[in-house]
């Protein structure tokens, strides 16, 4: 049984238990900090992001110099009428990321600009929220081809991932990207014309119900009636040229609309391209039969999209089934996988009492005791882009004084995610899904190939690993690590597990790596220094140090 | 001597014609003229490499039916999207195959395909996720583990035979998991070294030292499922970089193969468009032939090739893929005759086998297909007995969701019993105890 009352008080470990999984782990001194706090008052803060601690002045504005990585210059084509020059941007520089850089369509940019996000934002729920709906909405870039769509779905996962989960999944199901990635703009079914059910199909299985849970083959074919046409157009401003070659044109934003035949605005343009006084007709009319309900999917209502109607059923017609479907996602990834079906019944009763409003949901699952409960403390292995963002937090300066050094104290992220697609053989390629199931999660996350590249991240990180002079974490053993010289190896051991918080490591192997690395007689200095960098790499990429 | 053309209207005229109502098998379409030449004896030291055709691929445009009861539903179902009776090459039983399977004619005209339409399970799931579990598992009771782990828990070496089971993936598929053993990941041939860095093989400092510490962690009992995960992958990583194989910097002998690959430069045959057929397989394959030609002691490699989700766009997509799949495997059976082993010619050693984890809707939609049941499978080596087994579906009676039906004498667990008895060497008893029950074997080994 999850027993899903709030505590009322709580301890540091709680709290460090708690910013790991609800962001991306505190240091020591900031946990020490906010258990000073009520944990009901603090852990709303958490979730809204209020109070002093969510400020965002001085994260939004350390965004204008965030990327280390100097961006080329792009040289003009000889072909192409208007080309120009686009000059070299010297580092450090923005992540060039906003709309008028959408031409660049650099992945590796968006995945560096996520994970500097996740790094310092100092409302992490947000960004661990919009990880969370990542995975579970999982999109890839690969069949979308736009970066800057796909920035534009992670953005609605910051912004609208704490609505209720019926108007979530209804925005998500008219986000370009989504469209895009599940066939939303091919699906016609005017007339006669045969649907295309891959998102009905996966709106269902992979995103509000599970497979098999409270649908058929026929609930499909009458969802994908429902949303044929779901589409949307673009203005001329939504295309942003390459100056350097102003015929390729980029998209960075769109529309939503039903294709059915209706009339469009002025500068109205088809995502494959053309100004359309009209749009195509491609939405069914008439009726469908979706749980055993007819839906009228001609008419709206309410400010609905025609079929939106059918959509938004699932959560009121099979409201059991999918708080089942979200009770399991969310224990998987905040809590732990070892539930039982008592603790996903719990789960998803409370998410239904709660209306579906993932803002409660949240912030009561986050306060229970069940989350608290010993038996869930390292219980996850932690995913590859947690896990290095977390390592980061806890290594490299943070970002008051980061911000303030000269070159910035930030992780050269471009380069860590650009390095063979580090992301990705770690096991997550960020922005990219492989297919709409995401990523599994926990134990699925290791296999001998990720955890080859956890050692390497973790050399990356502790050993202060340098790309073209550059390093790719900057960390200060003395000043980040150590502010308090350490007296003795012992100390060094016990301030590297309190800041990386591994999972239990058995006494035998600790004494076993510090009497390899640190013997006695112990002394504080530039050597010294240097084996807790490879003790800190041990600890990283440790077994015990996969969990949190 | 009787041309290509000659033997496969033999196979035709000795084939039922019709839709394939019943079981094809036994090999009987096996023999006949042509370059077709007899198999070798299954070999001392077999190699198996599995394919993973990724999202369901519309297999029924592969091997449409190009005669019999099957022609016209087909027809009538696939307006758009059909293949043309007369562009396919006549596999016998009304069912053809596409040239854009490219290679796959002279393979199979050498007799060395076995094809086996119609594979399956009773219990079809039009979820990728699910069915693609439910491959994986192979078993009578899906309980988690994956068909090829479990060989893994009762064949390897308990504690060793690390580089016996080899993915050139990046992830570990549910096939490849065992209760007690996994496969090894290596997708690449280079920097395979631990400690290394991301961005060079520069040794670490105090890398023997390191190493110990590695150790010493690995050897920490925990009963975390989490920390077991991580141990057992993270050992497994630091094993197999241990083979002598990898060289200087972790990496294998390089090798450049004397045969073309979809994807070179001046491979004849392109895309659609006229681009280069560049894809992930044929970059799998040259792995795998160099992990072979290097010496690496494995004994199944897993490989795939995604894409095959063809909801639309199917009339471009599909070609390539198939051009990319077809002449991947040609290449990499032509290479492998160039790959001199310990235990003899790599080309008669390996057997490829093709799986993906359901067919798609008879009924095309707008452009594409959707998620429908039943396979098609198929083996290729020098060992094996070409022709057609299985049982090709009837698409004049279809379920009510208008999908194919599924057929016990193309269980898909009559393939994997089938390669785990007859090439992998497990008794037949250990053999349908790993299945979970006994199914009936394949005849083309």
């Amino acid at each position: 049984m999850a027993v899903l009352t709030a505590i009322t008080s709580w301890t540091v470990a709680d709290v460090q238990h708690f910013a790991r999984r609800a962001g991306f782990g505190l240091t020591p001194a900031d946990a020490a900090a906010l258990q000073a706090q009520a944990p009901g008052a603090a852990i709303d803060a958490w979730v809204d992001g209020t109070g002093p601690s969510h400020d965002l002045t001085a994260f939004t504005a350390a965004l204008a110099t965030a990327d280390m990585v100097t961006e080329p210059k792009v040289t003009a084509s000889t072909t192409d009428p208007g080309s120009v020059d686009v000059a070299l941007v010297a580092a450090p520089h923005a992540f060039l990321v906003d709309a008028s850089n959408a031409w660049r369509n650099n992945l590796n940019t968006a995945q560096a600009y996520l994970a500097w996000r996740m790094h310092h934002n100092p409302y992490a729920f947000q960004e661990r929220m919009a990880l969370f709906w990542h995975n579970l909405f999982a999109t890839g870039y690969h069949k979308v081809g736009k970066a800057a769509l796909m920035l534009k779905q992670i953005q609605l996962f910051r912004t609208d991932g704490l609505d209720k989960f019926d108007d979530l999944l209804v925005t998500v199901s008219k986000d370009p990207a989504m469209c895009i990635w599940l066939d939303s703009i091919l699906n016609n079914a005017s007339g006669t014309s045969i649907p295309n059910e891959n998102y009905a199909r996966e709106s269902m299985e992979l995103y509000s119900l599970g497979a098999d849970n409270g649908y058929n083959q026929a609930d499909i074919t009458q969802l994908a009636l429902a949303l044929s046409g779901w589409s949307f157009t673009l203005g001329d401003a939504d295309y942003v040229p390459n100056p350097a070659s102003p015929s390729q044109r980029t998209v960075a934003d769109g529309h939503f609309k039903v294709y059915d035949g209706s009339s469009n605005a002025p500068d109205t343009r088809i995502y494959s391209g053309g100004l359309r006084a009209s749009s195509y007709n491609m939405h069914r009319t008439g009726t469908v039969s979706l749980f055993g309900q007819t839906l009228d999917i001609t008419t709206t209502a309410g400010g609905w999209a025609k079929g939106e109607n059918a959509l938004r059923s699932i959560v009121t017609v099979k409201g059991t089934n999918c708080s089942m479907f979200l009770a399991k996602r969310l224990l998987t990834h905040f809590v732990t996988t070892g539930y039982t079906a008592q603790d996903q019944t719990d789960v998803a009763n409370m998410i239904q009492t709660a209306g579906f409003d993932m803002r409660v949901v949240m912030k009561t699952l986050l306060k229970s005791a069940f989350f608290f409960g010993s038996a869930n403390r390292w219980a996850l292995a932690e995913g590859p882009v947690s896990w290095i963002v977390r390592g980061a937090k806890m290594l490299c300066p943070p970002l008051a004084t980061a911000s303030a050094q000269s070159p910035k104290g930030y992780p050269a992220w471009r380069l860590f995610t650009n390095n063979a697609n580090t992301f990705d053989q770690m096991g997550m390629k960020l922005l990219d899904a492989s297919g709409p199931n995401g990523w599994h999660e926990h134990t699925a996350w290791l296999n001998s190939n990720t955890m080859r590249y956890r050692t390497k991240a973790a050399a990356a990180l502790a050993l202060l690993e340098l790309n073209s002079s550059i390093p790719l974490f900057p960390t200060s053993v003395t000043t980040d690590w150590f502010p308090v010289a350490p007296a003795n190896a012992q100390a060094v051991y016990d301030r590297l597990v309190a800041l990386l918080q591994p999972g239990p490591i058995a006494a035998t192997v600790s004494a076993a790596w510090l009497a390899a690395l640190l013997p006695s007689p112990f002394t504080w200095n530039a050597a010294s220094q240097a084996k807790a960098r490879e003790l800190a790499f041990l600890i990283l990429c440790s077994p015990a140090g996969q969990l949190y | 001597m009787t041309t290509r053309r000659e033997f496969i209207q033999t196979l035709g005229a000795t084939s039922a014609a019709l839709a394939g109502l019943s079981a094809c098998g036994g090999g009987g379409h096996s023999s006949g003229g042509g370059n077709s030449q007899p198999p070798v004896p299954v070999p001392a030291a077999p190699i198996l490499v599995i394919v993973n055709i990724d999202g369901g691929y519309d297999w029924l445009n592969v091997t449409p039916p190009n005669a019999g009861a099957n022609l016209a539903p087909y027809q009538a179902k696939r307006a758009t999207l059909g293949i043309d009776p007369a562009t396919l090459i006549d596999l016998g039983s009304g069912m053809g195959l596409n040239p854009d399977l490219i290679g796959m004619n002279d393979l199979h005209a050498a007799g060395r395909v076995a094809w086996i339409p119609g594979i399956g399970m009773p219990n079809p799931n039009l979820s990728h996720f699910t069915a693609g579990d439910l491959w994986g598992q192979g078993a009578a009771v899906p309980a988690g583990t994956g068909w090829l782990g479990r060989f893994a828990d009762t064949a390897f070496n308990a504690s060793g035979d690390v580089l016996r089971g080899l993915t050139v993936t990046s992830d570990l598929a549910v096939m490849l998991r065992g209760q007690t053993r996994s496969f090894v990941s290596i997708p690449s041939a280079g920097g395979y070294v631990f400690p290394a860095y991301l961005f060079s093989g520069t040794t670490m400092p105090d890398a023997p030292l390191i190493e110990t510490g590695w150790g010493d962690s690995l050897n920490a009992a925990s009963s975390d499922l989490g920390y077991q995960a991580a141990a057992q992958a993270g050992k497994l990583f630091f094993d197999a970089q241990n083979n002598p194989a990898f060289g200087t910097g972790g990496s294998l002998t390089a090798r450049t193969p004397t045969i073309l690959y979809p994807g070179d430069v001046t491979y004849p045959i392109k895309r659609l468009d006229g681009g280069n057929l560049n894809n992930s397989l044929s970059r799998q394959f040259k792995l795998i032939a160099q992990m072979i030609a290097a010496g690496l002691p494995t004994q199944i490699f897993f490989s795939r090739l995604g894409g095959w989700d063809t909801h639309s766009n199917q009339a471009v997509d599909h070609p390539n893929l198939q051009r990319a799949l077809g002449g991947s495997i040609k290449a990499f059976y032509d290479d492998l005759a160039t790959i001199t082993t310990s235990s003899g010619n790599a080309q008669d050693r390996v057997m490829i086998i093709t799986y993906s984890e359901f067919g798609r809707r008879v009924q095309e939609n707008n452009g594409g297909t959707d998620h429908g049941t039943m396979g098609l499978s198929f083996a290729v080596g020098k060992a094996v007995k070409g022709g057609l087994y299985g049982a090709y579906p009837d698409l004049t009676g279809l379920d009510p969701n208008g999908n194919m039906k599924y057929s016990a004498a193309a269980d898909f667990r009559g393939l994997y019993a089938t390669v785990l008895e007859r090439w992998l060497g497990l008794g037949a008893t250990s053999t349908n105890t790993l299945l979970g029950s006994s199914y009936t074997r394949m005849n083309f080994l």
